[in-house]
């Protein structure tokens, strides 16, 4: 389960590379390294803290 | 075979609106998926319903998940910028003030008397009304930095008379001043 969720969270961060590059542009050049590393860390921090709940059931769209 | 078609389309058409969810549409866009909601509204049991409900609900996490993070990246972003930019308001750095500078000043004023010092016309005639025990006071507190109980030693008074002429002096002071703009 861990090691499952590691690997979701190292796709997930994978995938999300050229947004989070995109958006070092938002701060100087000397702070993009720091800035990388805080998105990323906080990342991981909201994917093992936050519950994703409320999903609907598939058949409650259908008639 | 022809007949299992035409409930899947029958099916499909009497929910044309919803297939045009966003979240639905890209759900069936997996051919698996589509595979397992086929079978599930041919044969509709409870195994079935089932599978397809969990990797709806699987599907729909990550939907949330993604969505959630986009949103996280940006205004993360956003925020540390801002912060940033704060701090680097608040701690200006001053380059011309050198270290070695500071302390040779510090020194050197420590010499001068608080009158010296003052630079503002008002403040200055305000302390001049004082008299020389409040200023010699103010200008232990203000100038020489002593605590209260070291002033109160070296006038062989106690503490307490120290902060009353203390605060009388700041009180007259104000007084002073307040007149004067008026």
């Amino acid at each position: 389960m861990q090691n499952n969720m590691n690997e979701e969270m190292l796709i997930i961060i994978e995938n999300f590379t050229p947004k989070i590059k995109q958006c070092l542009h938002q701060t100087s050049y000397q702070d993009r390294e720091d800035l990388e590393q805080e998105i990323k860390l906080k990342i991981i921090e909201k994917l093992t803290m936050k519950e994703f709940e409320n999903t609907p059931s598939f058949w409650n769209f259908f008639v | 075979m022809c007949n299992e078609y035409k409930i899947i389309e029958e099916f499909f058409y009497r929910n044309r609106e919803q297939v045009k969810n966003p979240i639905i549409r890209s759900f069936l866009a997996d051919a698996q998926n589509l595979y397992l909601v086929q079978h599930a509204i041919l044969y509709p049991n409870d195994c079935n319903l089932k599978m397809v409900d969990e990797t709806f609900q699987a599907h729909y996490q990550r939907v949330q998940k993604i969505k959630y993070i986009s949103n996280l990246i940006y205004f993360f972003s956003l925020d540390f910028d801002k912060k940033k930019r704060r701090l680097q308001n608040r701690f200006l750095l001053v380059a011309d003030s050198g270290l070695m500078d500071d302390g040779i000043r510090d020194e050197e004023s420590e010499e001068e008397g608080l009158l010296e010092k003052i630079e503002n016309e008002q403040l200055f005639k305000g302390l001049q009304k004082l008299t020389d025990k409040q200023l010699q006071i103010l200008e232990m507190i203000y100038v020489k930095d002593y605590s209260i109980k070291v002033i109160a030693e070296t006038l062989k008074t106690t503490p307490q008379n120290i902060s009353n002429l203390h605060r009388k002096a700041l009180k007259k002071l104000h007084h002073i001043i307040r007149k004067e703009e008026i």
